[in-house]
């Protein structure tokens, strides 16, 4: 199958790409080796200190509100974060004062969810906290098999029961100006959470729960969705595993599903995320990049790779594939004249892009530019 | 080698990061409280059946094998292989006579294609269906497939000669389904590959697949049928030939199962095996042309049966399909129907492959296509049931909308 | 006698003073055991966990072969949910002088120790893990024993006795009169609370640190710590107990543990300075990786857990004048024979599969010391857990179908799973998924154990001891925790000690999917939950 681009690896930044490229007529491929960090994301994008209008166009358009508002956002161990571009999903607040009273509302039997350093956390800055665990007749058949009363499950739920549960915690509410809840509602559709938000007499704050996220699995949903609208063609649980280049030019990508139909294409973007995602690979003698053997900076003894402080920076974390100052992937210190790089598997080499969900965003965009820069010339 | 330098684990189950994301997209999950879910029943629990087998958990046999947790796993963990093979291997309860005559598809087609009419009018009876209910715990509100009076196997016979008059020949691996119920797949193809210049022959003698047999633990039968299976197969591939196939479960079975499940080597033939409609892409991508009607008019919903989600062929279907003049194309979320072989057919299971199905079934009826596209044929069954649609293979479709010189 | 009047007190919560706790409390006296840190937290929880049959000693030291042997068939009947009966293969590679097998067969037996040579296909049929290159095979009954489990449920039994226990409380110093030491000086570390115990006897059962406390009591114990250096493989690569058939040496031990298997060991002496640090170095990691695949080649491609060091705490025999010592490695010494120090006793040497003969032997000397005849009942006496038989017969005792989790939860516990029987649906409900721990049975270690912290619960339950090394138990059990001391500070900072603990075992064997997890717990805890 013949494309204009072919991005390896779906998470944010290979979405993103793959949204802005078929937006501008440029045909392409996802390839997706399962699901991905989107599924941990936390609701705001780090390192986003400015909220580029194409990027909430972008998001938009996929049916997702962001909203930037500097300030920090409640965890949820009770700690704030500083944080600015975020779904709606998430509150953020000028500063670590949020109210002066709080009820904190979970469910029976829910242990990914955690009120008690939530409640400690907040009267720390000086609130009053409540908690308060629902009994809901309706979650009987997820208790019987409580291992599995995850966020997932629970929001599958929730999303059909909201009014009952408004209805349970405006019986609760006393002169708190706070609810606090978790994140476990609007899994296919965030408009949930702003009916919760007008149907309570007080300031809702949805805080994040243990993996999977709803608020993430929500937004690679609507993105995953809105690509393919724009014609994209997403292959799920399909995994690059070597490509051919000759003379410095990527010309088709082999993937494990596809075996000898290759996938050709003018331009690829290496999206392939950092260690978890497989992106970077690593064993006691080097980390390596899988799919072309692409440089990866690092520091040559194993030893080095580690803080022995678990809290600390972790200096594996910040290696990366190196790239030239127009996201093409070195090899052998040269360029891959149509591979572009996104994402984590950036690690910090590239720090002007920033880290996280900010870097996912930024590189994205600028190799989905580049690429239809090289093709408008 | 290099110590250290992969990480090799029975269906990698190692490589689970307990992410939980397969959590997330489990169809059984979300109806069957009873389940203990992918990650418990796979990888979690592979590490306690590995110290002692007593830590099997029979609760196991909930899982429908629609592979849905391995798409979505971003470490590669073959979690639902995990899971048969523990069943296969731990499982040691009686085989229930029920599961047995469900899986040997290839036996009761025997059986009852010389009668069809009356085994058609038998299952389809009330009567039949309360007993059937009662006997064998095979639910009574299930819609048997009907049998064919005519098996595919002898209309090839028939047509041999013509077939073998194409200078360029393929090989068809029909299955039970169009050897016994609907051999108007297999014609189609016949007819579609036929307009691109191309033959159709047989194996020397395929037998069911197996996958019944995989999934109600028949594993003795099932290495049976795999073995004779790769043989034949390899017979094919050696004069060259590529075996199409219109099913994507067989598809799986012959390509992935063998190997993974029954530990069958399949590596000489497995890249020869192929989706018909991966090969017409091909062809068609190459150059090759059909003549479409032109005043062709459907509008098609497809449904991406979790087994073809798993090869990861889907796109070749879903492209097909979009090259045809006059067809109205519309991709349906990818999700289980819920029927999954053999499963949904067990009344334990009647409920929850209802409840699976739900979604697709609602998404269906709002988008109210002419006809439900999917490889599958199972999926036709559960489909056709639950929502009164009528359910096309993608080369039915194809054959219906191009000209042959017949026509 | 006034709360803080005891007959003995024990110095030491690893394995020989739980061990002497509950024979002295068996005897009927009055016991407190006192612990700086938790329970195991020495070299009782840093081996192994090796069931020796002895035959390791056989050919060297037939004496502690001997007593192995013994223990090992005591341990079988008195600790079976601690025990894993699985038995060992020593095995000759072509490397190997294929001649000492005769040698050590010979030895065995005399030290009566079942040795069956087998054949090398036969070798390969029971444990299909051996390096298929094997030239030589000898089957010995060693097993498995979960050291932290057997000194829980020890002082358990002690505390059903009457004994007392206080973890998180330091030895400051001896309380004196002339030549007898009448009890000991302590603060607890958690509240710093100091409060003085009385004894009659204090024993010293604190394995390496030992050394430290005989001095705080004015008399030398010379001892000498020797690193041992393990790796733990994420899971049961083999099933039968795994050694070479040599001279005993460096790496030559695989040992499957519960859901894992543990490669050890490596050995050298270090100062007493870094007892309370040891940190595994790539060398030993190395060392540990290629000696450990020449025993079980797919260990090379296994994936790593965690990498450990444990000290030994060897006694030199030349500081022990009186030669009273019963055999090279148990020393008992009463100080008041040896020292002219009455009240005192030290236990050490010795070996995790001799705990109860080092705390017969200690509680004789005790009873010696208060005139009181009675004798030891440890070696018939199943520990609480242990009243059943195998955990198998135990949960289908206690549940008409038990879940998978049920049935791990009898393997930890034993027959005491009838505590967590009658819980709701609720709190079947797992804290940790690699492992199979429940809500109730985490509750059970904090009411009835002693857990106070996250730490001490992956002694008592294995919480992140499993793939995901405490992504998620450590947090969700934080939870537990907080809520059962109200006190979410505390928790928090014990959360963060517990990653920190976690990772420590992790860098050093930090590639492939290690450091996938890794990285994803980062994630986690620093990005999603805002620790």
């Amino acid at each position: 199958m013949k494309f204009n681009t072919v991005i390896i690896g779906g998470g944010l930044a290979g979405l993103v790409a793959g949204i802005s490229l078929q937006k501008a007529g440029n045909s392409t491929a996802i390839i997706s080796t399962g699901q991905n960090a989107l599924h941990f994301f936390s609701g705001s994008f780090e390192s986003m200190e400015e909220a580029p209008q194409r990027v909430t166009d972008l998001f938009n358009k996929a049916g997702i509100d962001l909203h930037y508002t500097p300030g920090v956002r409640l965890m949820p161990m009770g700690t704030f974060k500083k944080s600015a571009l975020s779904l709606e999903d998430i509150s953020l607040f000028p500063e670590p004062a949020i109210g002066h009273k709080a009820l904190i509302v979970s469910l029976t039997g829910y242990h990914d969810f955690f009120c008690d350093f939530l409640s400690e956390g907040l009267e720390k800055q000086g609130m009053q906290c409540r908690i308060k665990l629902l009994n809901l007749p309706e979650l009987e058949q997820i208790e019987k098999s409580p291992s599995e009363m995850r966020s997932v499950q629970i929001a599958r739920t929730m999303d059909r029961i909201w009014e009952n549960v408004v209805r349970e915690i405006r019986i609760l509410l006393r002169d708190e100006d706070t609810v606090i809840l978790p994140q476990v509602f609007g899994l296919k559709d965030a408009s949930v959470l702003s009916r919760i938000r007008q149907g309570i007499p007080a300031q809702v704050v949805f805080t994040g729960t243990l993996p999977p996220s709803v608020p993430g699995v929500r937004t690679q949903m609507l993105l995953k969705q809105h690509y393919e609208l724009l014609g994209g063609t997403y292959l799920m649980g399909d995994e690059a595993t070597g490509a051919h280049v000759y003379d410095g030019i990527v010309h088709s990508v082999v993937t494990h599903n596809l075996g000898n139909h290759f996938l050709e294409a003018d331009n690829f973007i290496l999206s392939t995320g950092a260690f978890f995602s497989k992106g970077l690979r690593s064993n006691p003698f080097e980390i390596s990049e899988p799919v072309f053997g692409l440089d990866v900076e690092q520091a040559p003894d194993r030893s080095d790779w580690y803080n022995p402080e678990f809290m600390r920076e972790q200096p594996y974390m910040k290696y990366g594939v190196a790239t030239d100052a127009s996201l093409r992937a070195l090899k052998d210190g040269k360029p891959l004249q149509n591979l572009f790089v996104a994402g984590s598997i950036l690690g910090e080499t590239r720090p002007e892009l920033g880290t996280g969900g900010g870097l996912a965003l930024r590189s994205a965009l600028a190799a989905a530019d580049a690429i239809l820069n090289t093709t408008a010339e | 080698m290099k110590l250290q330098e992969y990480t090799l684990s029975t269906h990698n189950f190692e490589e689970c990061m307990k992410c939980t994301v397969c959590t997330a997209y489990c169809p059984v999950l979300q109806v069957n409280p009873l389940y203990p879910g992918p990650k418990q029943a796979g990888p979690d629990g592979e590490r306690l059946r590995l110290k002692d087998p007593f830590f099997f958990n029979n609760a196991l046999k909930y899982c429908l094998n629609c592979k849905r947790c391995e798409v979505s796993c971003p470490s590669g963990v073959q979690v639902a292989d995990l899971i048969q093979a523990a069943r296969i291997k731990y499982d040691k309860s009686p085989i229930k006579w029920r599961d047995r005559m469900l899986a040997s598809t290839d036996f009761m087609g025997h059986l009852a294609r010389p009668v069809a009419p009356i085994a058609n009018a038998v299952t389809g009876l009330g009567v039949t269906k309360t007993m059937m209910d009662a006997m064998f715990k095979i639910d009574h509100r299930r819609t048997f497939p009907k049998y064919s009076g005519r098996g595919f196997e002898s209309w090839m016979g028939r047509h041999e000669k013509e077939q073998a008059a194409f200078a360029e020949q393929v090989a068809y691996f029909h299955g039970c389904y169009v050897n016994y119920n609907y051999p108007r797949l297999g014609k189609d193809l016949v007819k579609v590959l036929n307009a691109l210049g191309v033959g159709v022959q047989l194996l020397e003698k395929e037998k069911c697949c197996g996958v019944a047999m995989i999934n109600n633990r028949m594993k003795t039968e099932a290495t049976r049928n795999a073995v004779h299976n790769v043989k034949a197969l390899s017979k094919t591939v050696d004069k060259g030939l590529m075996v199409l196939t219109t099913s994507s479960t067989c598809t799986l079975t012959l390509r992935n199962e063998y190997p993974a499940l029954l530990g069958v080597d399949n590596s000489g033939v497995r890249d020869f095996i192929m989706m018909a409609s991966r090969f017409i892409f091909e062809r068609l991508e190459k150059g090759a042309t059909l003549h479409f009607k032109p005043d062709y008019h459907r509008k098609v919903a497809y449904h991406t049966p979790c087994h073809m989600e798993k090869l990861g062929w889907g796109v070749f279907s879903e492209k097909l399909l979009r090259m045809i003049p006059g067809l109205e194309f519309t991709k349906l979320d990818s999700a289980c129907c819920g029927i999954a072989g053999t499963y949904g057919f067990k009344r334990e299971n009647y409920e929850a492959s209802q409840a699976i199905g739900e979604p697709l079934f609602a998404q269906i009826r709002t988008i109210n296509p002419d006809v439900v596209a999917c490889d599958c044929e199972t999926c036709k069954w559960q489909i056709e049931m639950s929502t009164g649609y009528s359910v096309m293979n993608p080369i039915s479709i194809l054959a219906e909308a191009i000209e042959t010189n017949k026509d | 006698m006034s709360n803080n009047e005891f007959d003995v007190i024990i110095i030491g919560g690893g394995i020989t003073g739980a061990g002497t706790q509950r024979d002295c409390a068996m005897r009927g006296l009055k016991t407190l055991l006192i612990e700086r840190s938790d329970i195991a937290t020495g070299a009782t929880g840093r081996n192994h966990g090796l069931l020796h049959s002895g035959a390791r000693y056989a050919v060297n030291d037939p004496e502690s072969a001997q007593e192995c042997i013994k223990e090992n068939m005591i341990l079988r009947r008195i600790a079976s949910h601690c025990v894993d009966p699985t038995d060992g293969l020593f095995i000759s590679l072509p490397e190997d002088d294929l001649s000492y097998q005769q040698t050590f067969v010979d030895a065995c037996r005399r030290a009566g120790i079942s040795a069956e040579v087998i054949d090398p296909e036969l070798a390969k049929r029971l444990e299909p893990s051996v390096n298929p290159e094997l030239t030589g095979a000898v089957r010995v009954p060693d097993g498995s024993v979960d050291p932290f489990r057997l000194c829980a449920a020890n002082m358990l039994d002690a505390k059903l006795h009457g004994g007392q226990v206080r973890l998180q409380t330091t030895v400051t110093g001896f309380i004196r009169e002339g030549d007898t030491i009448r009890g000991v000086h302590t603060r607890n570390l958690v509240t710093g609370q100091e409060q003085d115990y009385y004894a009659s006897v204090t024993v010293n059962a604190g394995g390496i640190w030992g050394h430290d406390i005989a001095a705080l009591a004015g008399v030398t114990v010379g001892m000498f710590p020797a690193k041992g250096a393990l790796l733990v493989f994420a899971h049961r690569v083999n099933n039968l107990v795994i050694n070479r058939c040599r001279k005993p040496s460096n790496a030559d031990i695989l040992v499957p543990g519960d859901t894992v298997c543990i490669i050890g060991t490596t050995s050298t002496r270090i100062p007493f300075e870094e007892c309370d640090c040891v940190a595994v170095t790539p060398d030993e990691v190395n060392l540990l990786i290629t000696e450990g695949a020449k025993m079980a080649p797919s260990l090379s491609a296994t994936r790593i857990l965690r990498a450990y060091a444990g000290v030994r705490p060897l006694v030199s025999s030349d500081d022990d004048p009186t030669g009273r010592n019963i055999s090279r490695g148990i020393v008992c010494l009463d100080h008041e024979e040896r020292d002219g120090l009455k009240g005192f006793i030290t236990i050490t040497g010795g070996k995790l599969m001799t705990y109860r003969l080092m705390a017969e032997i200690a509680t004789d000397a005790v009873c010696r010391k208060l005139n009181i005849d009675k004798s030891c009942e440890t070696a018939t006496t199943p520990l609480p857990g242990s009243e059943e038989g195998s955990y198998e017969a135990v949960a289908r005792k206690i549940w008409e179908k038990p879940s998978m989790a049920q049935k791990a939860a009898a393997a930890r516990m034993g027959s005491r799973a009838t505590r967590i029987q009658t819980r709701n649906t609720l709190d079947q409900a797992l804290i940790c998924e690699c492992e199979e721990v429940s809500v109730a049975e985490v509750e059970n270690a904090i009411e009835r154990l002693d857990a106070s912290t996250l730490t001490d619960l992956r002694r008592r339950t294995r919480i992140g001891m499993g793939t995901c090394q405490g992504e998620f138990c450590a947090c969700r059990a934080a939870g537990l925790l907080a809520k059962a001391h109200d006190c979410i500070e505390k928790e928090r900072a014990d959360l963060a000690d517990f990653l920190q603990e976690r990772w420590k075992g992790n860098f050093p064997i930090g590639w492939g999917d290690t450091l996938r997890e890794a990285e994803y717990t980062q994630w986690v805890y620093k990005h999603v939950l805002g620790i």
